[in-house]
Order: C-alpha cells, then structure tokens, then sequence
C-alpha cells in the first residue's frame, strides 16, 4: 500500500473526509449524508454514467465530472452542489421532462417509479422549458401480462437493459438505434415472450419514470386504501428471497423486491415476483371439512366437529393398532412451526419418529 | 449449502450435475451467470441441453443414472495428472491413497460406455474442476433421484476432497433445495431419524434430553421413512397425517400412493386447498397460506429467516401448528399449549444445539446462517472451514450401478423429469395466480428431432407413454433440448401425470425414489377428447 | 464459387481477434443484408447474446437489415456536399432507377458530391456522370516549406513496398529494431513534440511511455483511421498513397511499447483504402517487416485491418474500442484510459493515422528537425483538409501556427471569384465557426481556443458571404444529432433540441431562444460524456456569437437591439 495503512482522504465541500480505495465519489459522498440526484444509477450495477444529474466539480478537471463513475483519489478537491452545478442539473432536469409523454406515474408501476418525478420537484423543473418531439415508442401490442411497456415515458438511461444483462444474465432486451432515436428493444423488436425474457420484473423495478411498469400490480391501482408494505420471504424455491409485500386493507397488490434482502440482494424471478395472488384464490380452504358417513362425500364442518372427528378416529387407529400405525409428513412449503409441531405430536404424543416431511420425493 | 449464495459469484470452475438452476433456482443461476461474466468456467453435467448448459463451456450430456460413472472418470484424470490438493488430503481426510489406487481403473474411455459423454469432454471437465483455485460444485435433484443418489453425492464429494474443494470461498459441494423451507422442515426435526437439529434418535442422551422435554420417551428405533410408511399403509400404517404436500401426484407411482391413502382408515390433510391429496382425506383442515402467516423458514443456505403476515386468512383458516397442537390437545395430551409462533419456534431454538443462538426476536433481520450454536456466535456462512464436524473427510470407494430398470426392447426410451420455470410443482399456487399461464399453459413431451422421425410421431401431435405402472398422454414438442433416446416432461400439470409411471426404484440409504430415470415405450396416438377437462382422477391417469 | 455457408464464415472468424465486424461483413457481402437467421448465427458463433447483437447491428449506419440493403447507393449530404447539389446527385440517382439514401460525410469533400455503392466509392453529380478514382493527392508545397508526412507521397510506386524502400522506407522501423531500445524511441518522439494529430494533441511519447510501463500483456497498437469528421479527409490520402508509412509507424510504436498485436481500424466509407491497407500488409508480412521475428530479431508484431460500419462516435477512442470487441460501441468512461485498460482492457496505445505516419520521418530526421518544422515555439506539423468555398480544395501540411488567412489565400487560392469568406468552421465541424475579425488566428491550438473554438483533426470546411449561416449551422447539427450515440442525457436530447430550434420551431422570441439555446449549449459542453456532445455546441455558440441577425431573421422577431449571449450561469 502506498499509504502505509494511513488513511486515505480527500476534501468533500470542504470537509476532509476518509474513503477506501475503489469507491467512487459518488460512493463517498453519499456515505456522508449528501443526495447527489441521479438517474441512470442503481447501485447493483455497474456505473454507467448517462444521465449526468450527478455531476460534481472536480478541482484540475476541465469540466465537472460525473461523480458515480469518476473513482475517489487521495487529494482530490471536490464540491458537491456549487451554484452551477445545480443550474446545470436543472437544466438537465428540464430536458429530461421535455422528451416525455408523462411526467407523473402510479407509485405502482414499480420500486423505483418516482424517481424522475421527485426529481422534477426537487429542481422545480416542470418549467415546459425545451417543448420538442418527444422520444420512445410504446409497445401496447405486447400482450404479456406482466411488464408494460410505455416507452414514450423512457428517458434512455438503460437501467432495465443493464439490471437484465449485469443483474439477471438474461440479456433479453437491449438499446436500438442511437441518439434521439434510442429505443428499447428485444431481438429483432419482438414481443418479450418470444425473447430471451423470463419476466423476472427485475427492468421494472429499477425504472425510475414508470416507462416500464408492474401490470398485476397496476391492476390493483384501484384498490381503496394505503399502500402498506410487509417484509417476508418468498414462498416458492429454497433460495430464499426477501420481498416485501405490497397490502391494501386486506389485498395483497403486488410484490416489491427487497434491495436488502440477504439471500437475493433485490433480485426475483416470475414467480416471486408475480405470483402472489394465489392466495386470494377463490379456491381457498376457508373452512374445516370431514367425510360425511352417510354419503361418503367431504362436507364443511366447524372446528370443533372436525377436530373432534380426526381425534376420534387417529385414537381408534392408535387403540386398534397401536401407536406406531399413525404416520405424519411435513411439509417443505409451511414454516418450522409447521415441521415442529408434526414432529412433536408424533413424538411426544405417539413416542414414535414416524414421521418425515417432503424431501423424498 | 455448505457455502453461502454470496459465494456463487466467486469461484473460478463451476461444476453443475443434475440441476437445471435457470429454471428451478433462478436467483442462484443470476450469480452463477455473474460469475461467469467475470471469466470464470462452467461444466455442466446434465443429461438435456438445459439453459445452464447453452451457457456453459463444457457441456456433458450425461446418460440418466450414470452419475458415478462420470465422477470417477474425472477423479481418475484429475489423479493421473496429479491436480490433487495433497496438503489438504494429508491433513483433512482418510483413505486418499486407496482413492487413488481404486479410481486407477475407471478411464474416461472405460466411463464413456456407460455413460455416453465423449471421453474427451470428460477429460476437459476433469482438467478444469482439478486446475481450479476455487471449483465449485453445485447439484439439485437431477443427483439425488436415482438408486444410487447417495453414491452421486459422495462421488462429489470424493472429488472435492480430493482437490481442496471445500471450506474456503468460491468453493464447496452445494445442493440447491427446492423448496422454501425444506431445509427448515428438516431442521425442526420432521425426520425418522432424527430429532430438531439433526440429533439422532437413536442415541439415549438425545432421547433423555427430548423426554424432559416433552415428558414422553420416544423409542430409540429409527422411524420409517415416507416412502416405506406408503408401501405399509393399510399393513401397519393406519393413520396418516399430510401438512401441504399433495402427496398423491408429487410422489412416483401415482397408482401405488393413491391405492395406500385410501387404504388408510384415518388421512388428516392440512392444506390451503383442495389437492387431489385431500380429496381422498377424511379431515381436511384449512391452514394460513404465505402472507397470512407469521413463522420462520430457512433456505438453502442455511439462512434462518422470518416469514410475516401481511393479510388475514380466508374465512376461518389457522396456522399449522395452531391446527396441529389444538389436534393434539384433542387427542388429550399435554404440553401443546401454544399461543404463538413465536412461542413454537423459541422451544426449537432452545431444543437444537444449531439454533441455540438464536431466537424469534434475534432473526428479525435474517443476517444468521445455522449454525448458530450460542448467543454469542456470529452464525457460519461457510461450512468445513477449519475441520469437518465428524474430524476427517473420509473418501468413499464407490462403483456404478444400473439403474433398477433399464431400457428394454419394449421400453426403448427414458423419460426423465423435472420443472418449468413459470410453475411451480403441481401448480396448486402458480396455476392460480393470474398470467402464468400466459408464459405456459399446458405440459408437452420435449422429444429430439430425431426421435420424432424414428417413431413415427408428429411435433404439437400426441403421444402415449408407457410402462407397466400406467401410461399418460402427452402433447409433442420436438427440440434437441431432448439428446436422442430421452424424453423429457415435468410434473406439474394434472393431465400429464408423468408420476403414474415413475417409481422403479429407491436410493437404498435415503429411500429417495429414482424420478429421473424410467424406461418407457414411446408411441404415437390421435388427439385425446377433450383433455383439458379431463381430472387427474378420471382422465388418463386412471387408465 | 458456391457462397460459403455460415458454419464456413463463422469457423473463418470465429477464432481471430476482433472477429465481430469482419463476420458481420462476410455475412452482409455474402446476403446483401444482415438477415434474422445470419444474426442467429452469429450470436450463436461468437456466443453474443442476441438482443445485444440486434442492438448493435441497428447501431451501425451502413449495415443493412432489410434484403437488398448493401446495394443501396449512399449519397453524402455533408454541409460541402449538401451546397454542392446532393440533393440533386440523390434525384438524379431515383430518376435513373436506383434507391439511393443519404449518409453522413464519407470523407471526399475535395471532390464532388461521393456516392457509395456496394464497396465501389463514385464521385460526381448527376448519375450518368459518376466517376471513380484514387484520391487526388496534394498540390505541392510552397517553396521553402518542408513536409514531414507529405514528404514523399507523391512519387509515384510509393504505395508499393519497392517504391516505398527506395525512398529510404522501413530504414527507421530497421534502425529502431537494431539500434534502438524501446525507451530510446520513445524519447525521441517524445523530445519531438509530435502530439495526437487525430485532434486531441496528447503528447505522443507521453501516451507511448504509459504503456510501455503498464501493467498487463498483450498491448497493443489501435491506429485510429475511423475518419468520420465531416470535412475531414486527410487519413484516407495518407493510407491511399503511403500505407507503408502507416505500417512503419505502427510497427515502430510496437516495438517502444512492447505490444505484440495491431488494428487499423478503417471506417467502412473507405473501401478502396482497405485494399490497399491489405495488400500493403501482405507485402510487409512476406518481407519480415511485420509477424513474427521482425527483421529477425525477437519482436514480432501482428497487424491486422478491421472496417468500421458507419458511425462517427467510433472515431472516439473508448468506442472504437468498445466497436473492435464487439460491444455496443458507446465511449467508455475515463478513467481508466486505454493506456491502461484499452483493446480487452488491456494498455493500448490508440493513435491517429497522421501521428503513425509522423513517426518514421523523425525517427530518420531526429526530434530536433521535427520540432523546427513549426513556427515559432510550435513544433511539428499538421495536415489541414480544406473543402468548401475556396479556389483550390485539398489536403495541406502546414507548418503549425501558420495564419490561417495565409492558407486559404496564399496556398490556396482565396476565396471564389466574385465572393468573401463569411464563416470557416474548425476541426472538421467540432471546433464550430470562426468568422470576422476571428479569422485572424494562427492555425495552432493555443491561437484558436483563444476564440473559443479548436483546430482538433484539421478539417476546415470554407463558407462564402453568399451561404445560409442559418441553414449550414442546422445541416450540421443534425449530423452530431444523427451521430450522438444515445448513451449520455445532454447529447441525446440536446442536439435533438438545438437541431429543432435550428428548424424554426421552438421558442417564438429571440430572447427566450437564445437563452434556451443558450443553456442546452452550455450544459452541453460542461457535462456531456464525450467530446462529441461537448463539440456539437459550438456550432450555435459561435453563430450566437457571429450571426445574431440572421437568429433575429430566423426567429422572426421584429428587428431590435443586438442578440448576445447571455452571460454564463453560477
């Protein structure tokens, strides 16, 4: 190490601040309480330096630098949000809003939706400054059911084609054309069923203006009530990820990745991110049932009939074949309280280990 | 997992055998992909073109069940070229040398007969994984659901004790469980040998720790497994009780397990809905689902994690173990007087050694990987690091066998199973979640080209399957997916019961049946009426 | 001969370096387009994911997707070009039953209007008096001034390595090799003052020691022969009539770094020039003067061509880069330079085709006789390309701060009969106009950005008192607008907006046009990625600057006080 294990530190607005080499200043600063604006930043991926709202002044460079790509170095001199800094990032605000259709959209449409929308406030840039054509083609024929694709409200700044390339590994859609003519696209422009696309939901999550947008999520747009979101843990594959669950009354609307989910880090696949509403299924079981003696058929039945009649007839099975005729499976889908409990009626009920859960199969 | 997820973007050779991860785990297979972003290398030892193997640099189309084969071969080469990690054999485990001498014997040449990969494939698979700094393995059940699942496994390991493969990062012998928390389920005990933290039953001190515990002594005898209390029911097993697994379509041989339940004179399901498994109960019990319920799951990597609440339950659903410990109160017994989950999942804690650590309110935040021994212990990301917990590796001298069933004149083709990405086992949640079906809507047969030609069938066109257990009828789909001789199709449709005609056999050790391997006769047939309408009940499966 | 099947063109390829645009190539020579199944096979080939590949290809101008496509005659309807009559060339062409299309500037503005078809390049203008013909070379030098890279192009045999040898060729490559360590070369052309001749004027020697002492093998040597300045067309003269000189450098420059590989990469508007680069390669290769054992001796080097596809941004260094790798070619983000993370992220010194052909000439001559070639405290040289309203267009080696008054009157034969100079622009169109009194600097960079603007690659298009400032200035614009890559905000958006206030719409005062002007140029040039969208506002801060009376026409405002700029935010 060229400093000896000394501390490197370079001077932040003034203020000499400590970093560790490899973080960039964008990194640095915002590990000391600055909001530098960005758009095109998601901090799972790799910088990639489009929108340039995160501009930053670099004492010897020429012209400001972007701060998420530019890497700290020790004595660097740098200022956050001078007078002209902010001048060129409402500018830019502006022509952000000047190329597309909406500048406000449902908080449903995905984590990171108002992203552009409070920007546009925080700059007081809704000015119609800039007022010229505007940019993306929509793809309202793509039929699938669970991304939209509103491209006239995309500002190009890549984050779903990096979040599906660097994030997913999917490379399904990529960026078309150039310049003002930048547009979204999978192979050969078709619909996202017929691409390399898996429907993770990962592109909507990261877009920050509602371009992209979480259909099944958007179909429950209605739904009266405060959004209100619960931690938990998907219920499908063993890898365990964090989502937090989008609730409304007694609706779940719609799943959001956890970006701090330890096992998934934020990312989800179709089913964890779409396939929730399973559980308002009219199919549910909301009521104990039991084989009617008479007929033969499975009928409703309070909980204390069926409770009774399961006891009733486990204990004549105990009573004419002895405890170790009662076998108890558990399941791989239901909590450990769930597997617990199995194991423990069995065991301190019956004093027997018949018991096992679904791993076998 | 004996390594963490984090891992899985870090090693430099990655080996994956039996798992199709892009499909079953998709989340894993983004860090596998990230690893290989970063330069790293991938085998993969799959019988069909899966996603991983498109992307892979070695790809070895691997015969079904002929695992061992394969594995010895690549510790044949990678002994012969000397790529062992001596210090680590030396140090950490047992019988290296006879390893050495045994594997002598088992050429590439020798395992391309058996198992149909070229030699010189396997010859680079083996130079790769043995050239590794960090040479990861990972599997699903693609290793496991064979005769000889154990052997597959230990053939692993013998190759990652063999190169130092283990307890570092990057590195390790990782299988990727299937479901949310079944390795919770086997945590908290839900095993015939053992009890909450893999403590052995058979072992008297663990028997007088759960007696006063439970106030009950609980026999030292192993109990059976799943798999022998089906073949005994209605001979021994009387009663059963099934928490949410749908048991009657999941399980091989679908004829023989829907005969055994209702031989039964008692079947409690506990579900959320009505499978086919509870249609047959005489008690069904509603339970909570995910999102209505508060509880702990533990993932693959030993991730020990809290579920929450989100929504109440329809009508007057409960929560598992509220079902269970009010049925055991019924049944006169004492001790179940729980009022909460959390309640439940303290008792676990302080009853198993890897959970000792921790508690309801410390798991809040999910950051503990098991095990967690003491309140202390920042939990083990990372297994194996400093020593085994049985003191040495010990290298298993292992030789191939045949699948119980082999192909046939009659039953020229193997089918082998698996799962689709968009659904989810027997579709019970996906099939009733909106738009799934968009992505896929019903079971095809994946067959290759040639086949197609050979048998005289038609792609998008209908085809019997068969074998002595039954037959299933199935839509065509031809795709080099298929390597030639092997069909493929996945369980989760109910008019494709593919699990009527598997169940030749079980993994003498785990009694894990063999799902992967069946010979069958492939012929074709005209469209089926009305298939779509037709229950698992009374359709074909019923033939 | 049977076409090759892609499994042919994909095994021919698939195992070089850089294979991408050369497969590309075979496939769209061999279909006439790039097909949906010929991607297929590429991204299957090369393992490039196919929405990646799809992206990439719509990226280029002159890969077609649609069947017949490569046959399409290209008209150029630069801002030479454009007062010259493509318009009429692109009329005249449908009238005679072709689908000719426009493209942006393929580097002949000292000729009339260009047109591609298939790999033949015609000038003229009208269809039925199209020629083709070997670039004209320069007019000769006034007296008394000495040339460095004009020195001997025009002997004839001087393309051909006997006549190139004869003229003392390859005499620095042998001397370097025999008689020089790697740091001895670099210290000459370092004490040489020779700096980036492409227009960014980084100190050659600089850049060469960077990479000699980075870590990481192999380097390599990228020449940067992606000419795509509009009014440029200076690089194609040199490769045309003097590849071995190109091959020379290069060879010297990998020997002074150690790199073991090169790449020209050549813009697709050169077809001929490829050729010509090929066979001047092959002709050195069978000599030992490129490949393995150089002149016997341990340093080998192989070189090899790579035609672009149609896009000014892969002039840009990163992009060229990232175009060679066959990535999507949007500049890359600086740090960290190519000099450390270059062609596969890896040191690689990428130097312009003038800068190459300079080093053998002062490897031969010493650092001192380059540096006097400058005037005053200038070192060196510079090839101007002069096209527009002049006497003599042409290309022009200039001793550096030369007036520019004194070539385009004195060297180049003024103005046209009857006419004046209205506006010059600079660095082809990046450094935007100079006009009035600012037409009095001296062609070097201190002398020009003093006025705001840059002498960059050395294209200078001339404009008379009879043309349109308006018109030029939107014609330009919507070049950077067709070129600007899409990847950074103020590009993408900016020159979209700057060229549609240029067309009349926009803002309806002048005050409230200049200041919406004002601040897209402005943000522009302070946060643009790369020098593209830096450069593209300098077209319409100098016509602010020079022309506010023809704003106040455009806008349509009545006449009033004069237009400024508005003074400079923060």
């Amino acid at each position: 190490m060229r400093h000896n294990g000394a501390a490197l530190t370079l001077t932040l607005d003034g203020e000499k601040v400590a970093f560790t080499r490899g973080e960039t200043l964008y990194e640095v600063a915002e590990r000391h309480g600055r909001d530098i604006p960005t758009l095109c930043y998601d901090p799972r991926l790799e910088p990639f330096g489009g929108c340039r709202l995160c501009v930053v002044e670099l004492e010897g460079a020429r012209n400001p630098v972007a701060s998420c790509t530019m890497q700290a170095d020790p004595g660097m001199v740098v200022r956050t949000r001078t007078a002209s800094i902010e001048v060129q990032r409402r500018i830019l605000m502006e022509m952000v809003a000047s190329e597309n259709r909406d500048a406000d959209v449902d908080p449903m449409h995905g984590y990171a939706s108002q992203e552009m929308a409070e920007l546009l406030d925080r700059y007081d840039a809704r000015t119609g400054r800039f007022a010229g054509a505007t940019s993306g083609t929509s793809r309202p024929d793509d039929d699938n059911p669970f991304i939209k694709r509103d491209y006239e409200n995309c500002i190009s700044c890549y984050r779903c084609v990096r979040v599906c390339a660097e994030q997913e590994g999917d490379y399904a859609i990529s960026v078309m054309n150039r310049g003002f003519h930048t547009q979204i696209t999978t192979e050969f422009g078709g619909h996202l069923k017929d691409s390399a696309c898996t429907f993770c939901g990962q592109c909507i999550q990261t877009c920050p203006t509602g371009a992209l947008g979480d259909l099944k999520a958007l179909a429950n747009r209605d739904v009266p009530g405060e959004t209100e979101t619960t931690r938990t843990v998907c219920p499908y594959c063993g890898v365990g990820c964090s989502v937090d669950v989008m609730t409304r009354g007694e609706k779940i609307v719609g799943v959001l990745p956890a970006m701090d989910g330890p096992a998934n880090e934020g990312a989800l696949c179709v089913k964890g991110q779409f396939a929730f509403d399973f559980v308002h299924h009219p199919d549910r079981l909301a009521t104990p049932f039991v084989r009617d003696d008479e007929t033969g058929e499975l009928r409703p039945a309070s909980w204390d009939e069926a409770l009774d009649f399961a006891a009733d007839k486990l204990r004549k099975v105990v009573r004419d074949h002895g405890r170790r005729a009662v076998y108890g499976i558990a399941s791989g889908r239901a909590p450990h309280e769930a597997a617990y409990m199995m194991q423990r009626f069995i065991r301190a009920g019956l004093g027997t280990n018949h018991i096992d859960n679904c791993s076998r199969a | 997992m004996s390594n963490p997820l984090a891992d899985m973007d870090k090693p430099d050779v990655i080996f994956c055998i039996g798992t199709n991860m892009t499909e079953c785990h998709p989340v894993a297979a983004t860090r596998l992909k990230r690893a290989l972003a970063r330069g790293a290398k991938m085998i993969v030892a799959d019988p069909r073109r899966i996603g991983l193997a498109e992307i892979a640099d070695v790809h070895l189309p691997i015969r079904v069940g002929s695992d061992v084969s394969l594995l010895l071969a690549m510790a044949h080469v990678i002994a012969r070229e000397g790529l062992m990690d001596q210090a680590f054999i030396d140090e950490r485990t047992a019988h290296g040398e006879d390893f050495m001498q045994h594997v002598a014997q088992y050429t590439p040449e020798w395992a391309s007969g058996i198992s149909e990969c070229d030699p010189e494939d396997i010859e680079k698979a083996a130079l790769l994984y043995g050239g590794a700094d960090r040479g990861a393995i990972y599997y699903t059940v693609g290793v496991t659901e064979h005769i000889c699942g154990v052997d597959n496994v230990q053939s692993l390991c013998n190759l990652a004790l063999m190169t130092g493969n283990l307890g570092r990062e990057g590195t390790g012998v990782n299988p990727m469980r299937g479901q949310n928390n079944i390795q919770g389920a086997g945590d908290a005990g839900a095993l015939p040998n053992n009890y909450p933290g893999f403590q052995t039953v058979t072992d008297p001190a663990h028997q007088a720790k759960f007696h006063r515990a439970y106030g009950r002594k609980v026999d030292l005898e192993t109990g059976m497994t799943k798999v022998t209390a089906l073949d005994l029911c209605g001979d021994g097993i009387h009663a059963m009780i099934i928490d949410g697994e749908n048991t009657l379509v999941t399980d091989p041989d679908r004829h023989h397990c829907e005969h055994a339940l209702k031989s039964l004179d008692c079947l409690v399901v506990i579900d959320i809905f009505m499978t086919e498994t509870a249609k047959v109960a005489d008690v069904v019990f509603p339970a909570t689902a995910w999102a209505e319920t508060d509880g702990v799951c533990t993932n693959t990597e030993r991730r020990v994690q809290r579920l929450r609440a989100a929504v109440p339950p329809p009508g007057e659903a409960k929560p598992d173990w509220w079902i269970l410990s009010q049925l055991a109160r019924r049944m006169g017994w004492q001790g179940f007087d729980f009022g909460s989950a959390k309640e439940v999942f303290n008792e676990l804690c302080a009853l198993s050694p890897l959970y000792n650590g921790l508690d309801w309110d410390r798991i809040d935040r999910g950051e503990y990987q098991w095990p967690v021994p003491a309140r202390d212990h920042p939990g083990t990301p990372r297994l194996h690091e400093e020593r085994f917990e049985n003191g040495r590796g010990i290298f298993k001298m292992l030789e191939y066998r045949d699948p119980e069933e082999t192909l046939s004149d009659e039953y020229p083709m193997w089918l082998t199973t698996g799962r689709r990405l968009p659904q989810y086992h027997t579709r019970t949640q996906t099939g009733r979640s909106d738009g799934i079906d968009y992505l896929l809507s019903e079971e095809t047969l994946e067959v290759h080209p040639d086949d197609i030609v050979r048998l005289g069938l038609e792609d998008g066109g209908y085809a019997e399957l068969s074998n002595p257990r039954g037959c299933v009828y199935v839509k065509v789909h031809g795709t080099t997916k298929s390597p030639k001789g092997t069909v493929f199709a996945s369980f989760a449709f109910e008019d494709v019961p593919v699990n009527v005609l598997t169940g030749g056999g079980y993994d003498p050790v785990t009694q894990t049946a063999a799902l992967k391997a069946c010979p069958v006769a492939l012929k074709p047939v005209g469209p089926p009426p009305a298939l779509s309408q037709t229950g698992p009940e009374t359709g074909f499966a019923a033939l | 001969m049977p076409n090759p099947t892609d499994e042919a063109l994909i095994a021919r390829w698939k195992d070089e370096p850089a294979p991408l645009l050369p497969l590309l190539h075979a496939f769209h020579a061999r279909d006439g387009y790039l097909s949906e199944p010929a991607l297929r096979s590429v991204s299957k080939g090369l393992r490039i994911p196919l929405a990646d590949l799809f992206g990439t290809v719509t990226f280029y101008h002159h890969f077609s997707r649609e069947e017949g496509g490569a046959e399409r005659p290209r008209v150029c309807n630069g801002p030479v070009c454009s007062m010259r009559g493509s318009d009429v060339l692109i009329a005249s062409l449908r009238a005679a039953g072709h689908d000719p299309h426009a493209m942006p500037c393929p580097g002949r503005c000292d000729q009339p209007v260009p047109v591609i078809h298939g790999r033949t390049v015609l000038t003229g203008k009208t269809a039925g008096s199209l020629v083709t013909g070997p670039s004209p070379l320069p007019a000769p030098a006034p007296a008394g001034v000495e040339e460095c890279v004009f020195a001997g192009i025009r002997d004839p045999g001087r393309a051909a390595l006997a006549g190139y040898r004869a003229q003392g060729g390859y005499e620095a490559l042998t001397g370097a090799v025999t008689g020089r360590t790697p740091d001895g070369v670099i210290g000459i052309v370092d004490r040489s003052g020779l700096a980036g001749r492409g227009g960014a004027c980084f100190p050659t020697g600089r850049k060469w020691r960077a990479v000699a002492e980075a870590d990481g093998t192999p380097r390599t040597i990228v020449c940067n022969a992606d000419e795509g300045e509009p009014g440029c067309f200076k690089d194609r003269l040199l490769m045309d009539h003097d590849p071995h000189a190109l091959i020379e450098g290069m060879a010297i420059a990998a020997y002074a770094t150690g790199a073991e590989r090169g790449f020209i990469y050549l813009r697709y508007e050169y077809p001929e020039t490829l050729d010509i680069l090929e066979g001047a390669i092959a002709e050195a290769a069978a000599a030992g003067l490129v490949g393995d054992g150089i002149l016997g001796s341990g340093f080998s080097f192989d070189l090899m061509v790579r035609r672009g596809a149609g896009a000014y941004i892969c002039g840009e260094e990163t992009s060229l880069l990232n175009s060679l790798e066959g990535k999507h070619p949007f500049p890359r983000n600086r740090p960290p330079f190519p000099v450390t993370h270059g062609y596969e992220n890896l040191p690689t010194v990428v130097n312009n085709v003038e800068t190459l052909v300079s080093v053998p000439p002062i490897l031969v001559h010493g650092a001192e006789w380059y540096r006097d070639l400058g005037l005053g405290d200038h070192a060196g040289t510079k090839v101007i390309s002069l096209s527009g309203d002049v006497a003599q267009p042409g290309n022009y080696e200039v001793p550096i701060g030369l007036p520019l008054m004194e070539l385009l009157n004195g060297w180049a034969g003024g103005a046209p009969p009857g006419r004046s100079f209205q506006a010059v622009t600079m660095a082809g169109l990046s450094g935007g106009f100079l006009a009035g009194t600012d037409l009095d600097v001296t062609l070097d960079e201190p002398s020009i950005r003093s006025k705001g603007s840059f002498l960059g690659a050395g294209g200078i298009m001339v404009f008379d008192d009879s043309r349109d400032m308006i018109r030029v200035t939107r014609e330009s614009m919507e070049f950077f607008a067709e070129e600007s890559c899409g990847k950074c905000f103020p590009c993408r958006i900016g020159c979209q907006r700057l060229v549609e206030r240029l067309e009349g719409s926009g803002p309806r005062t002048v005050e409230a046009w200049v200041d919406e002007v004002s601040d897209l140029n402005d943000v522009m040039k302070k946060t643009s990625a790369c020098g593209l969208g830096q450069a593209a506002p300098l077209l319409t801060e100098s016509l602010i600057r020079y022309f506010p009376d023809r704003i106040r026409a455009h806008v349509g405002a009545p006449p009033g006080p004069a237009v400024s700029a508005r003074p400079r935010k923060g």
